[in-house]
């Protein structure tokens, strides 16, 4: 036969490139003792070091939680009946702070037992009246969509419906006759990008005439441009504590921040220990639903809120780890003995 | 697709010669094939159907389906849909190109012309228009239209040859012959368009070698068979022209009948991964009920104090139906435990892998530029899993070629080689080979190295030149001269081709032969011989003679045949000389050579007239008239002078010996299948060292009914199990048996294929070392792989050339079809091809090994990645009122097995390596894991699943356990959905990649890109979907808007990940070292030595030379046909102008008209052998 070159035609023969020889350049790696051993060493240290680091830190954080649930009981029983919609119920609550919480605190109101996370609940929203591009597009909110007479309903979906209602004041009693009312701040405590790309009002000098022809959710008191009537910029969508709310929760039982504790005076260096007081309007319900909500006040830290979870987590991987390590380097230098007595 | 109106079906055929109305009243299909599958109207609907006829795809679509459901509807449609229509479209992107292709060749062959006679003229007419009915003219070399009916030819009695190549793979000519009245017709075109002739036959079929039908022609009646018609497919050989007449055309032709559906094979994988994805649904669906349940006792206990309070839909309110829909939504959701994307990588893989083969430049056959190519791309982890292989003999062990190597005259052998200190020596490149260049007339092609030889020819030794003389008479050969007048030989044996041209070359030329007459030049000397009686071959007789007398009158008989036969019709005076020879015999047969012993006898005219006498006699009765033959043949064949004996080598391809070697230690089992004589077959099982003379036991089973087989078996048992007795415990035994050297050759197997006896065959065989298997059919062929796939379980692999391989072929797990050679078929159906078949060591041992290692990698992984997946929505499920709530993000559903971690499991996939090539095949045991199917079965599967769900329990309670009650570093919340979505989605990719990353043996740059950009892509696509721009876009779709960036900032979010990988990862890696450092398998093994070898390559351990020895046995083979020395007698095949009858003596021996009948009578009785009966061109 005839070869192709000889006929001008270009060889059968693959060419020798590495890929298609299965010939390229490659890292082998082994999981040889030395790298095995010294990552994993390594690797437990600095888990361990973590650990107790993240321990430390949480320990430092001050705390405290308040559960008014049942402080608050005829308030709970109040609610516990549609008809008392409109009545005000209010409820104090006097604690003591036993120690300085320096620095940074954090209000933060406690749901337990509420499913944000549940599926038909976290899709009943519509981003894009929340934009305030097109209030009316009540599109994916449903049951919340329209009130019975077709009036589209701003904000729509259940999760705006829900919102938690109850305000919170904080009073600090430096001695038993006087009574200060602890100054909170209710500016930046939303992401930034929810408060200035996720929500925005309707370009409207007037926010009411903006929102003119929707309704207001049917468990709301007040319709959406009235929620801060003080503050422009924390009115309408933009209400920090509304955004907040719509920032729905991973999980049944969560924390969401409220107000920040305002550092001026002599709440300058954070929260002086003394004696304080909650003074609470109980408008939202959660006995019907078994239900818990409570008050925190904390400090942060470099790594957040008080939560012991990841500071174990990391001591016990790290102590797991070097467990391994020691007795991957028993059965290890147990063979090598092996061998070598068996070369010898 | 098809002829468009359905026809009844056809009884009885009936076609009129140049009568086309008359014809078109039947409506039989015209000479237009479709091979192809759609045309461009038809393609979507079509494909679009085979495709959901696909388990996998039509519950893809079932998914869609529900997901459209918007009470169940968990997930966006587009989370499905996107894939699905992806996998769809390179599917049908695929079909469309292989359809394409059909497309073209069907146009090339419908659009072939041919030269058809209309309205009595000859026309140019393109194939698809020609009907039947039409009488068709063809040329030599043409090939065949349709199935005609030969009505005339130009050679004389209006013979034609045709080659049948295609059809069914045999190379050798087949003669065809017309109707005697038909012959007469000739070329005389307006006869031919006179003829109305009408053919009535038997309806299309499938059968290749039976016709039934009858001609009406001019009132009378002529019965038709097979031997008066030509077949599409077929070529025109040796005949300028014929005239046919179209009965079949199109797809009624016995070669598109015969072209049925190849059955669709499939892995062991396959069916593997059809179970466990069939367990997963399982599993999918237990999961489905336990989150169903969980919903409906969660409504009832806290969901319906919410409703009011949350949402007031309806529909929940009885949590029995709520519980449900929860099902079904579920079922949506962990429907990525079966992800879409495991079928189309798994395809993906096998192309890759495929390529490679057809790439690798170390199975390219440079002598005939054939590559090796992988015909089906579905099969390639089976090469790793490979037990039995099946093996043809001729052209695949073998390579057909026959050459004359050695002999033995007079006592002294010749064609051993030896080198200047006298020892013998294996033939190289450098032995320089005998120079027959006196010889204007030698054969360039024929090599000889033993000097000797010519020079006792030189010497004029008698005793050679008789030798010689004898090869170049006694024999069938038919000479022709080729068009530059180069004298060829047309053989019909290769054996007698192989001795004629050594003849030739060593100076007796066998120049023409007459039916009467023989001419051979003799040492230059013209000498006409006259052949005065043809003793045929057969297989009883295991020899064949010729009576000449010579130009000096004498009249002598020359004998060639089986050692054993002859060597008892030898003359007393030979004892001694016997002996000599009978010891070179042995030797040459020790060899693996066949061999011949040949010797003459010199006869006076008196005693040959009486015996020529009773010959005619013999011939003249009807009644037993083969055994006087026989006996008359018997009385002359005897007291004849021994001269000595061939050796014939039947030469193996390259390398078979070393493959044969390296894939028994592989533990894979050869079995050879033939259609041979036994002792063809036995010859090669020795002189490719399956055979050897330490195996204590041959059984050869022969036994000519099934109780006699039965004894044989019965007996072989008892020699087997009869050793047993002497071993008290079974241990022993088992080794014992295992030390045992086995060898088996099975004749007419066809006994032990029966029912009753496959057991004990199977048991016997099952235990031998080797076995051989001879005269077996092609049907039996395929009924022992199917034998052995049956009752062995055993992934089986069948290798051959010859279209009588293709049963085996197609019935084995794997077929190989040897290519570059002239028939195609057994290639056609076959699932890879090569040209050597040394390369079978490297398609199993590197690309084999290779492809089920690294699939079964894939998938591992692929499940362990879906179920660390999928998983966490079931967790998620306890703490989100079992409401079919993702976790993730829909995007991030939809692109996490498409875009995040597809690339680095395919660059896996398809070139991860534990162990080299070379390694590969210097340490065959690494092949058997996948024999022992080790890496991936129902327990790796298992390993596998629970390393998911442990992934998937540390991706959910970790970030679980971080974002239970916490508060961000500037104390806002992180606690939310999104925040934890992004978590644990981050940390997925995270660790599924450090997973892949320890995984991965070898990386190359490609893994290295693939690894990191996948986590790269991952990061961008992350924010740019959480980015501001796409939100004020698509608000709905996109609601994370601001999200990666915020969580992504803090500290708390990337310890969780942190700690999330390193207690996923952390486990694995420390029982993988204990497991190499307690357990180390032999590829952990070798993989040391590999990093010890890459600084120094040690010398290779086990070169093993093949070892011959000479052994008592004969090695007697020869490959030949009965029959043919009646057709040389008769003179019919040759081409002589004026064939009156003269005072020959063939003529009035044999009833001129009946010879045909009788070759082809005896071609059917051998037509089992498929054995050597092929004209090889000289």
């Amino acid at each position: 036969m005839k070869s192709r070159k000889s006929r001008g035609l270009p060889s059968k023969m693959p060419d020798n490139t590495a890929f298609k020889q299965q010939q390229l350049p490659a890292w082998r790696p082994h999981l040889t003792p030395r790298t095995v051993l010294s990552g994993f060493f390594t690797t437990g240290a600095f888990f361990l070091g973590m650990g107790i680091l993240l321990i430390l830190s949480a320990k430092s954080i001050k705390e405290i939680e308040i559960t008014y649930t049942d402080i608050c009981s005829n308030c709970s029983k109040l609610r516990e009946n549609a008809s008392n919609f409109y009545k005000e119920c209010n409820c104090s609550i006097h604690f003591i702070i036993p120690e300085k919480m320096p620095g940074n605190v954090y209000m933060y109101y406690k749901l337990h037992n509420f499913y944000q996370n549940y599926h038909q609940y976290i899709m009943s929203r519509n981003n894009r009246q929340l934009l305030g591009e097109d209030i009316t597009n009540v599109e994916n909110c449903a049951p919340f969509q329209r009130t019975s007479n077709g009036i589209p309903i701003v904000p729509c979906g259940a999760i705006a419906n829900s919102m938690f209602n109850d305000t919170i004041l904080l009073s600090y009693y430096p001695n038993s006759s006087t009574r200060i009312n602890v100054p909170l701040l209710s500016s930046d405590i939303t992401w930034w990008t929810d408060k200035h790309v996720k929500f925005q009002n309707p370009k409207s000098s007037n926010l009411s005439s903006a929102f003119a022809g929707t309704a207001k959710p049917p468990y709301w008191r007040k319709p959406i441009y009235q929620l801060d009537q003080e503050n422009p910029e924390n009115n309408g969508f933009l209400n920090s504590d509304f955004i907040v709310w719509m920032r729905a929760a991973a999980l049944p039982t969560f924390k969401k921040l409220y107000r920040r504790i305002h550092r001026i005076q002599q709440f300058a260096d954070g929260l002086p220990a003394g004696n304080y007081s909650f003074d609470i309007a109980y408008n939202f319900p959660v006995t019907v639903f078994k239900g818990e909500k409570g008050i925190v006040l904390s400090t942060v830290t470099w790594s957040g809120g008080k939560n012991f979870f990841l500071g174990i987590a990391y001591t016990v991987t790290g102590a797991m780890t070097w467990l391994a390590a020691f007795s991957m380097m028993a059965v290890h230098l147990k063979l090598k003995k092996k061998q070598e007595s068996l070369q010898h | 697709m098809f002829c468009g109106e359905k026809k009844l079906l056809e009884t009885e055929r009936r076609v009129k010669a140049n009568d086309r109305e008359f014809n078109e009243k039947f409506q039989y299909a015209t000479n237009r094939i479709h091979t192809s599958k759609y045309n461009i109207l038809t393609f979507l609907p079509i494909n679009l159907f085979e495709q959901f006829q696909r388990v996998a795809n039509a519950y893809f679509l079932f998914l869609l389906i529900l997901q459209l459901i918007p009470e169940i509807s968990s997930l966006s449609w587009f989370t499905t849909i996107v894939p699905l229509v992806l996998v769809l479209t390179i599917t049908a992107v695929k079909d469309a190109t292989d359809d394409y292709f059909r497309h073209k060749s069907d146009n090339q062959v419908n659009n072939r012309l041919s030269e058809v006679l209309i309205n009595g003229r000859l026309q140019s007419e393109k194939w698809m228009n020609v009907k039947a009915g039409d009488i068709i003219k063809l040329e030599n070399n043409q090939f065949v239209a349709a199935d005609l009916l030969l009505l005339s030819s130009s050679e004389p009695h209006g013979l034609c040859y045709i080659e049948t190549a295609e059809l069914d793979g045999e190379t050798n000519l087949k003669v065809r012959h017309a109707l005697p009245v038909t012959s007469e017709l000739g070329a005389d075109i307006s006869s031919l368009a006179k003829f109305d002739g009408i053919v009535a036959c038997e309806p299309p079929n499938n059968k290749l070698d039976k016709f039934t039908g009858d001609l009406s022609w001019k009132d009378n009646k002529y019965p038709l068979n097979n031997e008066k018609i030509i077949l599409r497919g077929c070529v025109l050989r040796n005949t300028s022209w014929c005239f046919g007449m179209v009965i079949f055309a199109g797809p009624d032709t016995k070669l598109m009948q015969n072209s049925g559906k190849t059955t669709f094979k499939r892995t062991s994988i396959d069916r593997l991964m059809n179970t466990l994805v069939l367990w997963i649904f399982g599993f999918l669906v237990c999961m489905g009920v336990i989150l169903a349940i969980g919903n409906s006792i969660w409504k009832h206990q806290v969901g319906d104090y919410f409703r009011a309070f949350l949402f007031q839909d309806e529909v929940g309110k009885n949590p029995i139906f709520s519980g449900f829909l929860t099902f079904w939504s579920y079922i949506i959701i962990l429907n990525t435990v079966v992800p879409i994307s495991l079928y189309v990588s798994v395809e993906v893989i096998r192309l890759g892998h495929s390529h490679f083969i057809n790439w690798d430049r170390k199975m390219y056959y440079a002598k005939k530029e054939t590559l090796a190519e992988a015909r089906t791309t579905t099969l390639n982890e089976e090469l790793g899993q490979i037990e039995y292989i099946f093996s043809d003999k001729t052209g695949t062990l073998t390579q057909n070629i026959m050459t004359f190597n050695k002999c033995s005259i007079n006592g002294r052998t010749y064609g051993e080689v030896y080198d200047d200190l006298g020892r013998k020596t294996e033939i190289n490149e450098k032995t320089k080979p005998v120079d027959f260049s006196f010889n204007p007339q030698a054969d360039s092609k024929f090599q000889f190295y033993d000097h000797s030889l010519i020079e006792s020819i030189k010497l004029g030794d008698p005793k050679v030149y008789e030798f010689f003389r004898l090869l170049a008479l006694c024999h069938t050969v038919m000479p022709e001269e080729n068009n530059e007048g180069k004298l060829i030989y047309q053989v019909q044996s290769p054996d007698e081709g192989a001795l004629v041209t050594a003849a030739r070359n060593f100076g007796f030329i066998f120049k023409s032969r007459t039916p009467e007459t023989i001419t051979v030049e003799e040492m230059g000397k013209i000498v006409t011989y006259q052949l005065l009686a043809f003793l045929d071959f057969n297989n009883i007789r295991k020899r064949m003679s010729v009576i000449v007398r010579n130009p000096e009158g004498q009249i002598k008989l020359y004998c060639k045949g089986a050692d054993t036969i002859l060597f008892e019709k030898l003359h007393s005076s030979n004892e001694e000389l016997m002996t000599v020879t009978s010891d070179h015999l042995s030797e040459f047969g020790g060899e693996g050579l066949r061999t011949l012993a040949i010797a003459y006898r010199n006869l006076n005219e008196e005693y040959f007239k009486e015996w020529f006498k009773l010959l005619e006699e013999a011939n003249r009765v009807f009644d037993k008239r083969d055994e006087r033959v026989a006996a008359a043949y018997e009385e002359i064949e005897r007291d004849m002078m021994l001269l000595g004996a061939t050796a014939i080598e039947d030469k193996l391809q390259d390398g078979v010996i070393e493959t044969i070697t390296n894939l028994s230690l592989a533990n894979i089992k050869i079995w050879v299948l033939t259609g041979d004589k036994q002792e063809t077959a036995m010859n090669i099982g020795y002189s490719c060292n399956m055979l050897t003379d330490d195996m204590n036991e041959v059984f050869i089973l022969s036994g000519h009914t099934a109780a006699e087989v039965w004894e044989e078996l019965k007996k072989a048992k008892e020699i087997l199990f009869g050793r047993s007795t002497g071993f008290t415990n079974g241990y022993a035994f088992c080794e014992k048996l295992q030390e045992l050297k086995l060898g088996s050759t099975i004749e007419e197997t066809g006994y032990a294929l029966e029912a009753n006896l496959q057991n004990e065959f199977l048991e016997i065989a099952c235990i031998c070392k080797t076995v051989i298997c001879c005269r077996v059919t092609p049907l039996q062929k395929a009924q022992v792989v199917e034998l052995v796939k049956k009752h062995r379980k055993a992934v089986t692999l069948a290798i051959g050339d010859g279209a009588n391989d293709i049963s085996m072929i197609k019935s084995a797990h794997i077929g190989v079809g040897i290519s570059g050679q002239e028939g195609m078929q057994a290639v056609l159906a076959s699932d890879y091809s090569f040209a050597q078949f040394r390369y079978l060591q490297r398609l199993l041992l590197v690309h084999g090994r290779w492809s089920y290692f690294r699939m079964c990698k894939f998938l591992c992984y692929f499940f362990y990645k879906n179920f660390a997946f999928t998983l966490v929505h079931f967790w998620f499920g306890f703490f989100c009122g079992f409401s079919a709530q993702t976790v993730y993000d829909q995007w991030f559903i939809t692109l996490f097995n498409i875009v995040y971690t597809s690339l680095p499991v395919l660059a896996m996939g398809i070139f991860d390596q534990d162990v080299n090539e070379q390694n590969s095949m210097d340490y065959p045991n690494l092949y058997g894991p996948g024999q022992l199917n080790l890496l991936f079965n129902k327990r790796k599967f298992f390993i596998c699943i629970a390393h998911g769900v442990y992934t998937s329990f540390a991706l959910f309670f970790i970030p679980y356990g971080a974002f239970y009650n916490v508060a961000g570093e500037d104390g806002k919340h992180i606690a939310d959905y999104q925040s934890f979505a992004v978590t644990i989605a981050t940390s997925l990719v995270i660790v599924v990649s450090v997973q892949i990353a320890l995984d991965t043996s070898y990386w190359t740059v490609i893994n290295h890109v693939f690894i990191w950009g996948s986590i790269a892509v991952y990061f961008s696509i992350l924010f740019t979907m959480h980015s501001d721009g796409i939100f004020d876009i698509f608000p709905n779709q996109f609601p994370f808007v601001g999200n990666a960036r915020h969580s992504l900032s803090q500290k708390n979010i990337w310890l969780v990940i942190l700690l999330t990988t390193v207690v996923s990862v952390m486990p694995v890696i420390t029982f993988r070292f204990l497991k190499v450092v307690l357990y180390p398998t032999l590829s952990d093994q070798v993989r040391q030595l590999q990093k010890a070898q890459d600084k120094a390559r040690p010398l290779r351990g086990h070169k093993r030379q093949p070892r011959r020895t000479s052994s008592r046995r004969s090695g007697y083979a020869f490959a030949h046909q009965e029959g043919y020395g009646e057709l040389i007698t008769s003179g019919k095949n040759m081409r002589v102008k004026n064939l009156h009858p003269t005072s020959g003596l063939g003529k009035t021996m044999y009833n001129s008209t009946s010879w045909i009948e009788n070759l082809c009578k005896k071609t059917t009785d051998t037509v089992n052998s498929f054995s050597l009966d092929r004209t090889v061109k000289l």
